[in-house]
Order: structure tokens, then sequence, then C-alpha cells
């Protein structure tokens, strides 16, 4: 048989285990975002089934295909213009009703629809049973029962998207139907469409860009309106949806919104049996004491801070062993590259490329992996959604809600994935006030800053001062930007999904592919800052550098004018400003401790602040674009020097 | 409309019959799509702590919402113990 090129897509719902059957499917090869089912990003993989070369595609988690946020948007273009061969719908069975509202929104799409009814087994327990023959028959496209996460009815899956691909299974989708007022109003909008916008519903179904049109949505409108033609199609669609909405009297979303509803009430009715009433398991008196009035905080506050204290501990273990062995690697390698090279081009590979990743890895390896290894483990258990549930009401206060204690709580490792993290935020200006906010958070290496200057010389009080100076700041300055902001806060939706066992499997999948994902972003930043700042500093204009700062250092800041290498040092590794200081202060003489209390404060709190380091900045661009991460750095940059000269002169005053 | 409540107004386990939602259309709309529409029931599972979220059942399936948010979709309580 010949080779054939296929692509699929898998579509459907966040939290049904979509991630899951995608890391099934295309094993350690993806092409990935980051966070699985809340990027914009799609996640692509190669498969290789029966002579088929695949290439499956992940869309974004997301409740529905209208123009509500980027995710929908995205998927809706990429089926519509892109055309898979196939769309593999992964429905939970555990909760059929809101997920065939979606499905429904694929149908009418025109899409090659498969279901994947997944999560059998999580149904069976709730007592339901789906019939998938029934279910089959009513939507008239093939269902497939799996259990994703033990990998049953994968092979059933593919062998049923071959039989469609080859035309075995032939395909008779349900054409989803309205009420009789809708229905007459979609049919002569799709008479107009397909009349007045023939290239357009080359494009998209002219019935899908009808109920659109009716449902007011802004993105498909923008389309029409590019046509010759679309402004009549655009008031009379007007017209039409104000009729609607004069009958009903609600807005003609949600007037169509209730009409999916019900078909999807109807045949979930139809397809369910219920078996057993629902068992209260461990799920639900987890579920209760996680969100609990009064123990949901001890518990929440305990899991974030043995996350913190796993990945302390096991990271330093990790990262000094790595370290020793690196040193001795960096000497080696020395040693040969002088028998042939000069000596300036010897310091710029060694300290410059090889540093930087060398640094690359023995921060990466040690500190992120077990993060991201807890990270996954607490989002695919469901403990996350509890969490920003609990931090709700606080959030708030700076204009966020609860899903931004996420990023934030992923900040206290490192910046680089809580920027990323801040797209699970519903809208832009959301995003971006989480970003703002994060970038402040003292990542993994500044506490190595903190605990090891302040902490040790001075004590663990004065280090908790820092950081709770820290929360007061990032309040005062999330008010600020969200007030400053201009736009609408978004109050909380989100799902709450049931506790799951995890599997093993799928975390080490979704930690391998973000640490790549981290590797890819943050070494090469870190490896050419490296080589420009020991350039700078071998041609000698460093020392240039630090002379013009000296009276920002020394005068306004009241440090050791030295103290400008390992602050600029700092920025591509703000643990790195430690060693540095120590090395600077070497030769002049001096030991860490012959800093007074008073510089020490005002060195951490100085890189606490300010920018955060070099690949943040660069995610932050890539996130945000270039002029609001470049807006972060110099904000950034500006407070903590404005902060920096400010503690030292009061607690001059005070001492 | 008589008898129509907003959701924060019932307590833990009472259930209502959604009758519309108040706000701007983004927010209506995405409230209808996650299954919130008029003649739809919703339990109150757990009232958030601190004036905060709700957490409520709605076809099946656990939601959170804001405060902000709950205070603007307005139901019929099915069973009200007193008139509190």
């Amino acid at each position: 048989m010949a080779k054939r090129r296929l692509r699929i897509a898998l579509a459907g719902n966040a939290n049904v285990g979509k991630s899951v059957i995608f890391n099934q499917l295309t094993g350690l090869n993806q092409i990935v975002g980051n966070w699985p089912g809340k990027t914009v990003e799609r996640a692509e993989g190669p498969l290789h089934f029966k002579g088929y070369k695949i290439r499956v595609i992940d869309l974004p988690g997301i409740y529905s295909l209208s123009a509500f946020s980027m995710e929908e948007i995205v998927s809706r273009d990429y089926i519509a213009v892109e055309k898979p061969d196939v769309i593999i719908n992964v429905v939970d069975a555990s909760a059929l009703e809101r997920n065939l509202y979606f499905t429904f929104q694929l149908l009418e799409l025109e899409a090659p629809v498969i279901i994947d009814l997944n999560q059998v087994d999580f149904a069976a327990k709730k007592g339901i049973r789906i019939d998938a023959e029934k279910l089959s028959e009513a939507l008239g496209v093939p269902i497939v029962p799996t259990v994703a996460i033990t990998g049953s009815g994968m092979n059933e899956m593919l062998s049923m998207v071959i039989a469609v691909i080859s035309g075995e299974k032939k395909l008779k989708p349900l054409k989803v139907r309205y009420g009789k007022e809708i229905e007459k109003r979609v049919e002569t909008l799709e008479k107009l469409v397909s009349s007045k916008l023939p290239q357009l519903c080359m494009v998209y179904p002219a019935r899908w860009v009808a109920v659109k049109l009716l449902e007011r949505d802004v993105d498909v409108a923008g389309k029409v309106k590019n046509y010759e033609k679309g402004k009549e199609v655009l008031d009379r669609a007007e017209k039409l949806a104000a009729e609607l909405e004069k009958i009903h009297g609600e807005p003609s979303p949600v007037v169509i919104a209730s009409e999916r509803y019900a078909l999807a009430n109807e045949i979930a009715k139809e397809v369910t049996i219920v078996e057993a009433p629902p068992r209260i398991g461990l799920e639900q008196k987890l579920d209760a004491m996680t969100t609990h009035k009064i123990l949901g905080y001890p518990i929440l506050i305990m899991v974030v801070a043995s996350m913190f204290v796993l990945i302390f501990i096991g990271g330093n273990f990790v990262s000094a062993g790595l370290e020793f062995l690196f040193e001795n690697l960096l000497l080696y390698v020395e040693g040969v590259l002088s028998s042939f090279l000069p000596e300036i081009a010897v310091e710029l590979i060694n300290k410059g490329v090889l540093a930087g990743v060398v640094a690359g890895i023995t921060i990466a390896l040690p500190y992120i992996v077990p993060f991201y290894i807890i990270l996954a483990l607490l989002e695919d258990s469901g403990y996350l959604p509890r969490a920003a549930f609990l931090m709700d009401n606080l959030m708030h206060k700076i204009g966020l809600h609860g899903k931004a204690f996420i990023p934030l709580m992923l900040g206290y490792g490192c910046n680089v994935p809580a920027c990323i993290g801040c797209r699970i935020m519903e809208t832009e200006r959301e995003r971006f006030l989480a970003g703002f906010v994060v970038v402040l958070i003292p990542c993994a290496a500044r506490t190595v800053i903190i605990l090891g200057l302040v902490g040790r010389f001075i004590g663990l009080h004065a280090a908790l001062a820092l950081y709770a100076f820290d929360l007061v700041l990032v309040f005062i300055l999330g008010r600020i930007a969200f007030k400053v902001l201009p736009g609408e806060p978004v109050g909380l939706i989100m799902e709450m999904p049931p506790y799951k066992k995890p599997s093993i499997r799928n975390i080490l999948m979704k930690t391998w592919s973000r640490t790549k994902d981290f590797i890819y972003i943050a070494l090469p930043i870190i490896v050419f800052g490296g080589v420009t700042i020991e350039a700078l500093a071998l041609s000698g204009f460093m020392d240039y550098i630090i002379e013009v700062a000296s009276p920002l250092i020394n005068g306004w800041l009241g440090l050791p004018a030295v103290t400008g290498i390992p602050l600029i040092f700092g920025i591509l590794r703000k643990e790195l400003a430690l060693v540095l200081l120590g090395n600077v202060l070497l030769q002049q003489g001096m030991v860490l401790q012959d800093l007074t209390a008073i510089q020490m404060i005002v060195f951490s709190l100085v890189t606490m602040i300010y920018i955060p380091c070099i690949a943040t900045i660069a995610t932050c661009a890539r996130e945000f674009r270039w002029r609001k991460a470049l807006a972060i750095a110099v904000i950034d940059i500006a407070l903590a020097l404005f902060l920096g000269g400010l503690a030292y002169r009061l607690l001059s005053l005070v001492t | 409309m008589k008898d129509v409540v907003s959701l924060t107004s019932l307590r833990e386990g009472e259930i209502g019959v959604v009758a519309h939602a108040v706000g701007g259309f983004g927010l209506v709309r995405r409230l209808a799509e996650m299954g919130l529409t008029p003649g739809v029931k919703v339990k109150v599972l757990r009232r958030g702590p601190f004036h905060g979220p709700f957490q409520i059942e709605v076809r099946g399936v656990a939601l959170a919402l804001g405060r902000g948010v709950a205070s603007r979709v307005f139901v019929r309580p099915l069973r009200m113990e007193s008139s509190g």
C-alpha cells in the first residue's frame, strides 16, 4: 500500500484528557506549546499507523467555537481553512451534555468528525454508562470509547480514522437544527450569504456563517465586511438578530446557545444509562477538604511550601554535583583550546559560550525539571483549579481573578514558565497585567541571592521581611497597573474538574516537552548575552561602564562601585550575581561579610526587583511583544534603583 | 419578575433555575456557553471563603464563578427553607 500523508486534529473541551491522548499518539517527537490545553500555540507530532504518515495537531482545549478568546478563533480557523483530514473530537463521557455543545459546533462547521468518548472509566465510577451505538446513530458519526490514561481504545480509534479516510466508513453527520423562529432566520441568511459571498463560502459553510452572524460574532462579521456585498448581508443579519432578541427577550447568542444546549440535553438523556447512584468517593472528600473555608488555606500553604522545599533541597544537591563536574570539564576544555587559540578567544569561548551553556544546564536540570514535574502533578491531579478557587478573592484586589494565582506561583520557581503561564488568563489585558506582576516575583535564582546574602549573614527574619516587602510591592503595583490599563476586569468562570489519579507517563512527557521548550528559548539568549558581556569585559569597556555607573551605584545606592559588575551580569542569570559579587569583592581584598547589613539588603532588594533575567524579557517579548516587554524592563529597573536608594537612606537613618 | 433572586443569595446545597444573567454582552454570552442558559438547574456546591467565588454544578459539571459573576446570574430558587 502506498504511504499516505494525513493530518488529524484533536479538538475538545479542556480537562477531557485531550493532552493525554495527544501524548499517547505522538510520543516524544512533538513540537509543543507549554500549558497543554491552555495555549494558543498548537502542539504537533508525527504518528505512523498502518502505512499512513499522520501529523497530529492538538488544538487548544475550549468550550465553544465563538470569538471569545484567541484559542477559539485559532481553532475554528484551523478547522475551516486548513481542513484537516479528520477531526477527533475528544468528549468526556462523564459530562456528555456540556461536551456535545462543542461537538455540535464542529458539526456546524461541516468538519469530518470522529468522536473519542474518553474517560468512560470515570463515568462508570459516577454510575453513568453511555450507549455509544445510540449516540453514534444520533450524531451520524463514529464513536470510539477510550480510557486514554491507560491507552485503551487508541488502536480502535486510529483504525476508525483510517476507515473514514478510505471511505469504508461513511459519515452522515447530524444537521444541527434550531427552533422555528431561529431556523427560519438562519435559512434566510444562509441563502443571502451563499448568493452574495461566494468566495467566503469556499472556506466557511454558508449556514455556519449565517448562524455566527446571528450570534453577532465580531470576528465573522469582520470577515464579511471585507467583501463588496458584505454590508448588505451584515445589515440583514443585524435586523434578523434584533428580531430574535425581541421574541426571546435575550441576547441572540444566548438564544442560540440555549437551543444548542436543549438539543445536547435531549441527546445526552437518550444515550445515558444511569446504572448506580454516584458513590461518594475519595475524590469528593479531597475536593471538600481542599476548597474548605478554613482547612483549604493551610493545605494550600503546605502544598506550595513542600513544593519549594523539594525543589530547593533536590535542586541544590544536583546542582552542586553538576557544577563540580562542569568546572573540571571547563578547565580541561580551556587547556585544550589554549594550545592552539589566542587567549582572548579562549576566554570568549569559555566564559561566554560554554559558561552560558553550563549555566543553562546547571539551572535548567536541577531546578526547572523537578519544578515542572511537580507542576504537572498538580495540574493533572486537578489541584490547581482548587488553589485558584481559594485565591480568587485576593487576586481580585489587583484586578485579576483566581486563575492568576497559578502563574504567580510558578514565578517563585522561574519567571520564564510563569510568563508563558499567563496565557491562561482570558483577555490580552489580563495576560499583560498578570505578566507585569509575575516578573516581580522572586524566582529560584533570586531566592538564592536573598537567602545566600541576607538570610545567611543578617538572619532569616531579614530575608523574610524582603519577601514580605516584595508581596506588598506586587500588590501595590498590580493595583496601579489595574487602574492605569484601559479595559474591564474579567470575572472568574472556571471549570473545576474532578480529582484524578495522574499518570506518570503523562507527567514525564509534559515535563520533557516543557523542559525542551525552556531550553530552546532560554539557552540561546543566555549564551548570546554571555558572549556580549564577556566581550565588553575583555575589551575594557566594562570598566568604563562601571565608572560611568559609579555615581548611581556608589552615590545613590551606597554600594561599592565594583558591585556594578554583578548587577550587570545578573541580567543573564541572577544567582550568578552572588558568585560574582564574591569575586569582585575579593579583587578589592574584601569578602561578602565585609558588606554592611544595609549594603546587603540594598543589593538583594535591587536584584530582586530590577529586570528579571534576559530569558524572561525574551519570553515576555514573545508573549506580549517587544514594546511591552521593554516597558516592563524599564519600569522594573527604575523602580529597583529608586527603592534601593530609598532603602539605603531610610535604613541609614534608622541604624 | 417575581421570586427571582441573585445566585449569591442561595445557600450551599440549594438549587435554582436560571432566569437570566445581567451584564456585558461578553459575560452573558460566556455564561450561556458554559451551560448557564435560561431554564437550566444550578446547584450551589460551595460558597467560597472571604466573600470569595461560588462553586456550582450545572449540566453535570462543577464550575467556579467569581462572586461578581455569580451576583449577575439570577435564578428562581427551587427550595427555600426560610425566607432570609
